[in-house]
């Protein structure tokens, strides 16, 4: 008997694996509620215009307000990380990124589930009101009082004269001060090793290809 | 009370409602092509986005030199940036005070001598405010079209009260202080030299000949005082910095 995969179809079938494993794959039952809300919101809307109609006056929609809970946007704090990866080479997995979607080779947004070749295009889109609202910002900045802008200064130059502080001049006691961070360091990339080995099967982690100096640009 | 994290919204040309300087986006005191270079350059975006007036304060201490563009695809300064910034925040008069009259930070300094000039209505506050910090000789490196330069915050100060174009913008008109001085707007000048500078004035009258000065470095620089007369003293010290 004929397999009644068809021609193109691997016995494993085109969702769960075989040739066309990189072919996107839709929700339908998302799909069909959202359809479903949709078509739901056109039948009442139709209703109020036809309320306003008999009631001789003209139907005017809402704006739809910002959603809740929306905190304040505020400038960054660290500069954003884009050079650890480079030199690097890590494995992709096939069918993780199409086009922008999806986790690929290059900068990953979480959020929006979006992947950038360029750092430049990355920091766009991370300053983008789509991805605001995806992070729950809500664009808008705080403005600073005259008191706000005496405590950060407070603040700042403290730190400076704490950092400056702490450069000890003495030889030996730098080279101390260096092994101790290093050590710290080393204990970090340690721990993290081990969780990353921990979280994935067989031990073997999860990695990506990154070419070198792969869109960076400053 | 709250503004944009970006430019974008101040920046469209339809509808612009906040504050207005001169009568206009204050955003527009910055030339269109300029204003395209900050916008779109990696600084501005990654580093810029979503600044208040306190949390500039992050960046501006880290400034190291002053100036407008730079290169061949004429690069905007940090400096630049930040004072675009400024303009796009409008902060308020006691805040833009405070990061001028604060001492540790000479960048700082410059950045808000830089606002003031630029948006500031009134001449003779502009006057009054700048003018104390002639007394500022410390070093501030600045970045040329092609390089570098070395000038002071007092020379800086003096450039903006004086010249019609600095960093890559056309600095708005003011009258000029004589102008003022004839209106009675303004009190003649009293150079922080004083009583020396009249000394010099007098024996250079009486002996026909330069006089050699033993002047504190504190009290320097090369500023043209009310009587039109530029008094070279640069060539002995040139400024502790």
């Amino acid at each position: 008997m004929a397999d009644r995969n068809g021609a193109y179809d691997t016995p494993g079938g085109g969702g769960g694996g075989g040739d066309t494993a990189f072919r996107r794959t839709w929700d339908r039952s998302e799909y069909a509620a959202k359809a479903s809300a949709r078509d739901q919101k056109i039948k009442d809307e139709g209703k109020l215009r036809y309320e306003a109609s008999l009631a001789g006056k003209k139907y005017h929609a809402r704006a739809s307000t910002p959603p809740e809970g929306t905190h304040d946007t505020e400038a960054r704090k660290q500069r954003l990380n884009v050079a650890d990866l480079v030199g690097k080479q890590t494995i992709v997995v096939t069918g993780a990124g199409q086009g922008k979607r999806g986790k690929g080779a290059g900068f990953y947004c979480e959020c929006c589930d979006l992947t950038y070749k360029d750092n430049l295009q990355f920091v766009e889109h991370l300053n983008s009101k789509a991805h605001l609202v995806a992070a729950g910002e809500s664009g808008e900045v705080r403005r600073a009082t005259l008191k706000d802008v005496h405590e950060r200064f407070e603040y700042l130059k403290r730190k400076r004269e704490e950092e400056r502080s702490k450069e000890v001049v003495d030889l030996g006691a730098r080279i101390e001060v260096a092994m101790e961070v290093e050590e710290r360091e080393r204990e970090e990339k340690r721990r993290k090793r081990n969780e990353k080995r921990r979280k994935t099967k067989d031990g073997l982690g999860v990695v990506e290809v990154k070419i070198e100096n792969d869109g960076i640009i400053c | 009370m709250a503004h944009h994290a970006d430019a974008k919204r101040a920046l469209d040309e339809r509808g612009y409602k906040g504050q207005l300087i001169r009568g206009d986006n204050p955003l527009k005191l910055f030339e269109k092509p300029v204003r395209d270079r900050i916008v779109e350059s990696y600084y501005w975006k990654e580093q810029c986005f979503g600044l208040n007036a306190a949390t500039i304060l992050d960046r501006a201490i880290e400034l190291n030199c002053i100036g407008g563009t730079y290169g061949v695809a004429q690069r905007p300064t940090p400096f630049l940036c930040l004072a675009f910034k400024l303009l796009q925040i409008v902060p308020d008069k006691e805040i833009i005070l405070f990061y001028l009259e604060q001492e540790e930070y000479k960048y700082l300094r410059a950045l808000a001598a830089f606002y003031i000039r630029l948006a500031w209505e009134k001449d003779n506050e502009v006057y009054t405010t700048l003018e104390p910090y002639l007394t500022d000789s410390r070093k501030l490196k600045r970045r040329t079209r092609e390089g570098w330069a070395l000038t002071y915050v007092d020379d800086f100060i003096d450039d903006l009260l004086l010249k019609s174009r600095v960093c890559a913008t056309t600095l708005p008109k003011i009258n000029p202080r004589l102008f003022l001085e004839d209106e009675d707007k303004l009190e003649p000048r009293v150079s922080a030299l004083g009583e020396e500078l009249e000394e010099l004035d007098r024996e250079d009258d009486e002996d026909g000949h330069s006089v050699e000065s033993v002047l504190k470095p504190a009290e320097m620089n090369g500023h043209a005082n009310g009587n039109g007369a530029v008094e070279e003293m640069s060539d002995e010290d040139m400024g502790e910095g």
